[in-house]
């Protein structure tokens, strides 16, 4: 593609993170508004999304969430400034840092509770 | 079709029609508007708490609250617009064949709209005070005539 190898990688996860995105959205509403049918239904629903390979998926979504977020900035900078064209490249390696700089203390917050709760059966 | 363009000039210049030049607009501003949201939602229910933690009285008790119903409604629809429009440019670049696209896009809407629906009534139209209750009974709510 026209913008090389970076610009086509970019553009690629900004694509699949989006989609997985979406189909989050799509599982975690129907998840959430199950409590509507009272506490029953809702708790086993949230038990089942409790075991430790669901919350491997979460942080992946959560990843996703991150890159297509600050990419999504990048685009914005690249549609509405004179100089986010030129600078695509170094945008993007400042949008890798910034989800490398924030998964970090995220990592360290959440994946201590998930090995907590793998080694205590799952969720609740 | 979907624009292709880098700048608002560009987008403009290739736009088809004027609805594909708003949704061009509408997915910059709604992705703005995302950032705080969608970041701020999962630090709120994943980060600084244990999401193991979370069961039908944490869930009932933010949809009874007024300001997550309005925060998570305006997630809920800008990111399924958002999305969903999204969806229609992948959908067009890689279904070639006019006809599976075209069931494919049915299936697809259709879908988008019960998910909508349902969210919104849980954010919107229920009441969750009942079960509620049980735990932290609340004064004169609730009273069946
Ligand atoms: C959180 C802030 C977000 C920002 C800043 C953002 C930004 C963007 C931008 C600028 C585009 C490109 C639009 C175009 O090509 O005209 C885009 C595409 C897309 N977004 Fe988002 N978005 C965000 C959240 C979301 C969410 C929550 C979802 C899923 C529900 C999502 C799904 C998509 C999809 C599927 C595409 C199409 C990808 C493609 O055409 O390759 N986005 N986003």
């Amino acid at each position: 593609m026209y913008r090389g190898r970076e610009g086509q990688w970019a553009f690629f996860l900004h694509r699949i993170s989006g989609l997985a995105l979406l189909l989050w959205l799509f599982i975690h509403t129907l998840n959430i508004a199950s409590a509507m049918w009272g506490p029953a239904v809702s708790n086993r629903l949230m038990a089942f999304f409790h075991v430790p390979i669901f919350q491997i998926g979460l942080l992946l979504v959560t990843a996703a969430a991150m890159y297509h977020s600050f990419n999504g900035l990048r685009i914005i900078l690249m549609d509405f400034t004179g100089w986010g064209v030129r600078y695509q490249r170094q945008l993007w390696y400042g949008v890798l840092g910034l989800c490398v700089l924030l998964a970090i203390p995220g990592l360290i917050l959440t994946v201590p509770r998930i090995l907590h709760a793998a080694s205590h059966g799952g969720g609740q | 079709m979907a624009i292709r363009a880098r700048r608002y000039a560009d987008a403009k210049a290739q736009a088809s029609t004027n609805t594909e030049l708003l949704w061009w607009v509408f997915m910059r501003v709604s992705g703005v508007v995302m950032v705080f949201l969608v970041l701020g939602h999962i630090l709120m229910n994943f980060v600084l708490i244990d999401v193991n933690t979370i069961n039908y009285q944490y869930v009932a008790g933010r949809l009874s609250n007024t300001t997550w119903k309005i925060y998570d409604w305006l997630i809920l629809v800008l990111a399924m617009l958002h999305g969903m429009n999204g969806l229609r440019y992948v959908m067009d670049d890689w279904i070639r064949d006019p006809s599976r696209r075209f069931v494919t896009k049915a299936v697809v809407y259709s879908l988008a709209v019960l998910v909508t629906v349902v969210g919104s009534f849980s954010l919107l139209n229920h009441d969750f005070s009942k079960d509620l209750s049980q735990n932290t009974p609340t004064q004169g709510t609730m009273t069946k005539p």
